[in-house]
C-alpha cells in the first residue's frame, strides 16, 4: 500500500513539474497573442463545422494584418447541455476574450456560464437568446442566409429550365427533394427562399422536404436524400450539416445544391453550387471591437449578400445551365438595389390566398409569435427585427413529407 | 496422466496478501500509464507533457476541480445504486434508463410549477418524482424476473432505449419549447438545484448516500439478505428469505437512487432534460461499481479518477490538441488494466517447468 502510495506520488509530482514547465513557455507568447474561444457542434467531418474554420482563419489572417494577433482555441461534438458548459467555462477560465458557440442548441448552456465571466464575450451563432437577454457580455448573431439561399435557389430552377427546355424531363417533373433538419423557423425560412428563387425562373417547380430531426447525420442524410429521388425528385438540396446528400445525388446522377461549403469537390457532376455564411466579418468585427474597448452589439442583423457576410460558393459552370452566372450577378443587384424582395407577398401564397398578416417575433415565452408585424410593403421582412429568421409560413408548392418525425 | 501439461496453467491464488494485492494493481496502473504514452506518441503529443496538462487541467485550477466533481457525483451516484443489484447477482444494465426516467419524473414538475412553487417544495419533489419514476423503471423488469424468471439482463438493456426513446418524443412533442427546435426550454431558478463551492449540492448528496450505502450494505438486514442471495438462491430460501421480496426491494432501491441521480443531472447541471440526460453515464457506473468491488468507499475514488481522465481528456483537446478520442482510447486501456489486473489477483498463471515440481511434491 505504502509503496503503491509513494509511486503515485512520484508520478504525479512529475507530471504537475512537467505542467508547470509548460506554463512558462505559454506565458511568454501571451501579451500579444488574445485567445478566442470555438465550440463546436461537429468536427472535420461536417461541412457545417468546416466552413466555421474557413472563417476562423481567415478572421485570423485579416486580424493580424490589422496587428491584432489572435490564437483559436476549439472544442468538438457537443452540441448541447453540460458539456457545452464545459467547453464555455475552460475556454473562458483560458482567459479567451471572446468565446463563439456556433450551434442554436448550444445556447442554453453557454447562457449558464457567461454570468461567471464578465470580461468575456459569448456569442451564441444563429441564436436568439442571447441578444435579448440582460446580460451585456452574451450576443447573437446570423448573417441573412436566407438571401444566399434564394440566389442558388436561382441557379437551380435555371438548371430545372434547362432540363424542362432539352426535354429531358416533362414540366411537372421538375422536382426539388429538400432534406431538412427540423421543422424550425430557421429551416423553413431556408427551404422556401430556395423554393422561391428556383420559381423564379422555372414556373412549374414543386418542392418536397423530408426532415432527419438532427442539425447533421451522414447517414441519415445520404438516406433521406435518395428516398427524395426515389420520389421523383431530379435535384436535391439541402440544409443540414454534411455532404453526402450531395454524394448521394451524383451516385442516382441528379443534380444539387449545397450549404456552408463548396461540395463540388465530392460530388463534381451533381454539385451545381453552395450557399454558405461567411462568418469572418462579424469575426473580426467582435474581436476588434473587444480588444479595442468597445462594446459588441447584441444582435448582428441585415448583414447578408449586400455586406459579404453572406455568398455563393464558385459556380461549378461544368454543369451549370447556361448563362447562370450573368443571371445570377443580375438577381444579386436587384436584391442589392432593393428592386428584388425575397420574401415577395404577391410571389405565394398559403391556402392558395396571399398572406396579409404575420408576426415577427415571440415575447411572452409561448414560442408563437406575437408583435412586430413582418408584412408591410408588399414582403414579409424576414431578419428585419432580429437576426435569427421567424418566417414560419407553409406556403403552396412545397409538399412536407414528414413534419411530424 | 500421460498428457503432456500445457505450457501455461492458472490456478487460484490462496491467500495472497495485501501488499502483493496492491502492488499488482499499481504494477497495472503503471503499465496502463506507458500503453497510454505510447498512444500519444502515436497522436504526436509528448507524453509527459500530455500526462501533465491532463492532470494540470483537471486538478491543478479551481474551475477544473469543480468540472471533476460535477462529472464524479453522478458516477458515484449510480454506481452506488448498482452496488445492492450486482451483490445480489441481479444484473441492472438500465441504470441509463433509470436516470433517464429520473430525469422526466422530475422535469415534469420543473416544468409544470417551475413558476408557482418555491424551491423548498419543488426541489424536494422533483427529488422524490425522480426517485418514483427511476425506481418504477427498475421495478417493472424485476418484477417480470421475480413473476416469470424472464432475464433481467436483457430486459434492464431495452428499458434503456424505450427512456431514451420517451424523452425524444417529449422534446419534440409535448415540452418543446421553440417550434421545430426539439429542445426544452430550461428549468426556472426555483427547479435548479443551488451550489455549495460552485458545484450543484448534489456531490453533497451522493457523499452522504456513500456513507448510507456503505452501512446498508455492510451491518443491515436488508443488506445480509442481498449478500446471502447473490451467494446462493437457494441458501436464501432455505434460510427462510423471501427471494422475490429482496429482489424486488432492491431492483426497486437501485432503480430509485438512480433517479435521484437523474434528478440532479437535469436540475443541477443541465437545468433542462434531453435524450442524454444520462449521457452514458449508466453504463460507466458498472465500470465504477466493479472496480470498486461494490464497495461505496472505494467507489469515491474510482469516479473521482474517471471524471479526472474525463476532464483532463477536454484540456488536451483545448491545450494540446489532442483528438478526445484519443484521450477515450487512453481510458478505455486504464479501465482495461485495472480490470483485467483484478485477475492476476485471484489467480496465478503456471509455467510448464514449475507445474511438474508442483506435480511432484
Amino acid at each position: 500500500m505504502k509503496k503503491f502510495l509513494a509511486i503515485l506520488l512520484v508520478l504525479v509530482m512529475v507530471f504537475s513539474l512537467a505542467a508547470c514547465g509548460q506554463d512558462k513557455g505559454g506565458d511568454a507568447k501571451e501579451d500579444s497573442t488574445y485567445k478566442v474561444g470555438m465550440v463546436c457542434i461537429g468536427d472535420d467531418n461536417a461541412a457545417y463545422d468546416r466552413n466555421f474554420y474557413m472563417a476562423c482563419d481567415a478572421a485570423k489572417k485579416q486580424l493580424a494584418d490589422k496587428g491584432i494577433n489572435i490564437e483559436w482555441i476549439y472544442t468538438y461534438n457537443h452540441p448541447e447541455g453540460d458539456e457545452v458548459a464545459v467547453d464555455n467555462e475552460d475556454l473562458a477560465g483560458k482567459g479567451c476574450i471572446a468565446v463563439f458557440n456556433n450551434s442554436y442548441g448550444q445556447e442554453p448552456a453557454m447562457l449558464t456560464v457567461a454570468p461567471n465571466y464578465p470580461d468575456t464575450v459569448f456569442i451564441g451563432m444563429t441564436n436568439e437568446g442571447s441578444g435579448k437577454d440582460e446580460l451585456e457580455n452574451t450576443v447573437n448573431a446570423f448573417p441573412s442566409i436566407y438571401e444566399g439561399r434564394y440566389l442558388a435557389g436561382v441557379a437551380a430552377g435555371l438548371k430545372l429550365q434547362e432540363m424542362i427546355d432539352k426535354k429531358e424531363i416533362k414540366k411537372d417533373e421538375a422536382v426539388i427533394g429538400y432534406v431538412g433538419a427540423y421543422t424550425f423557423a430557421e429551416v423553413i425560412s431556408g427551404y422556401t427562399s430556395f423554393f422561391l428563387g428556383a420559381r423564379s425562373v422555372c414556373p412549374s417547380v414543386t418542392m418536397k422536404v423530408e426532415f432527419i430531426g438532427s442539425w447533421g447525420d451522414p447517414t441519415m442524410e445520404a438516406n433521406t436524400a435518395q428516398d427524395l429521388i426515389d420520389r421523383g425528385a431530379v435535384l436535391i438540396s439541402q440544409h443540414s450539416d454534411s455532404t453526402t446528400p450531395a454524394t448521394t445525388a451524383q451516385s442516382a446522377g441528379v443534380f444539387h445544391v449545397g450549404y456552408n461549403i463548396d461540395m463540388s469537390d465530392v460530388a463534381p457532376e451533381a454539385s451545381l453550387v453552395s450557399s454558405r455564411i461567411d462568418w469572418t466579418n462579424y469575426m473580426v468585427y467582435v474581436i476588434e471591437t473587444i480588444v479595442n474597448g468597445g462594446k459588441v452589439d447584441q444582435d448582428y442583423f441585415r448583414h447578408g449578400l449586400a455586406t459579404g457576410d453572406v455568398t455563393l460558393t464558385d459556380l461549378n459552370s461544368k454543369i451549370a445551365a447556361e448563362g447562370t452566372a450573368e443571371k445570377l450577378e443580375e438577381v444579386k443587384k436587384q436584391m442589392a438595389d432593393g428592386s428584388l424582395n425575397v420574401f415577395d407577398t404577391s410571389k405565394f401564397t398559403v391556402d392558395g390566398k396571399e398572406v396579409k398578416n404575420a408576426f415577427a417575433l415571440d415575447t411572452d415565452g409561448d414560442f408563437t409569435p406575437d408583435s412586430e408585424e413582418a408584412i408591410f410593403d408588399g414582403c414579409f421582412h424576414e431578419s428585419y427585427f432580429q437576426s435569427a429568421p421567424y418566417f414560419g409560413l407553409r406556403i403552396d408548392g412545397i409538399e412536407l413529407l414528414n413534419e411530424k418525425y | 496422466m500421460n498428457e503432456k501439461a500445457p505450457f501455461l496453467r492458472l490456478a487460484k491464488r490462496e491467500n495472497i496478501n495485501k501488499r502483493n494485492v496492491w502492488l499488482i494493481r499499481a504494477a497495472a496502473f503503471f503499465t496502463a500509464l506507458v500503453l497510454g504514452g505510447l498512444i500519444f506518441v502515436i497522436a504526436g503529443a509528448d507524453p509527459i507533457n500530455a500526462y501533465g496538462s491532463l492532470l494540470e487541467g483537471s486538478l491543478g485550477n479551481p474551475a477544473g476541480l469543480r468540472q471533476v466533481i460535477k462529472v464524479a457525483t453522478p458516477l458515484l451516484g449510480t454506481a452506488l445504486a448498482l452496488a445492492p443489484c450486482f451483490k445480489m447477482k441481479y444484473w441492472n444494465i438500465g441504470a441509463e434508463g433509470q436516470i433517464t426516467m429520473g430525469a422526466v419524473g422530475a422535469s415534469y414538475l420543473a416544468l409544470s410549477f417551475g413558476d408557482t412553487w418555491n424551491s423548498f417544495l419543488l426541489l424536494p419533489a422533483m427529488a422524490i418524482m425522480g426517485v418514483i419514476f427511476g425506481g418504477l423503471w427498475s421495478g417493472i423488469p424485476a418484477a417480470f424476473k421475480a413473476r416469470y424468471g424472464t432475464n433481467e439482463t436483457l430486459f434492464t438493456l431495452m428499458m434503456n432505449y424505450i427512456a431514451i426513446g420517451i424523452v425524444g418524443w417529449l422534446q419534440g412533442g409535448p415540452w418543446e419549447g421553440k417550434p421545430g427546435s426539439q429542445i426544452i426550454p430550461m428549468f426556472k431558478p426555483a427547479a435548479v438545484l443551488p451550489r455549495i463551492m460552485g458545484v450543484h449540492i448534489g456531490w453533497i448528496l451522493v457523499l452522504i448516500l456513500t456513507a448510507i450505502m456503505f452501512i446498508y450494505m455492510n451491518y443491515t438486514k436488508h443488506g445480509y439478505e442481498i449478500a446471502v442471495l447473490g451467494e446462493s438462491e437457494n441458501t436464501a430460501r432455505y434460510a427462510g428469505m423471501n427471494v422475490t421480496k429482496v429482489t424486488i426491494r432492491t431492483a426497486l432501491l437501485s432503480g430509485g437512487i438512480s433517479g435521484l441521480v437523474g434528478f440532479m443531472v437535469a436540475s443541477g447541471a443541465n437545468m433542462t432534460l434531453y435524450a442524454s440526460v444520462a449521457g452514458g453515464v449508466g453504463f460507466t457506473a458498472i465500470t465504477v461499481a466493479w472496480l470498486s468491488q461494490l464497495n461505496p468507499l472505494g467507489m469515491i475514488f474510482i469516479s473521482l479518477l474517471l471524471a479526472v481522465l474525463s476532464k483532463g481528456a477536454s484540456t488536451l483537446q483545448t491545450s494540446l490538441a489532442v483528438p478526445a478520442s484519443i484521450s477515450d482510447i487512453i481510458t478505455g486501456i486504464i479501465l482495461l488494466c485495472m480490470l483485467g489486473c483484478e485477475f492476476f489477483i485471484n489467480y496465478k498463471i503456471i509455467l510448464r517447468e514449475s507445474k511438474n515440481k508442483e506435480g511432484q511434491k
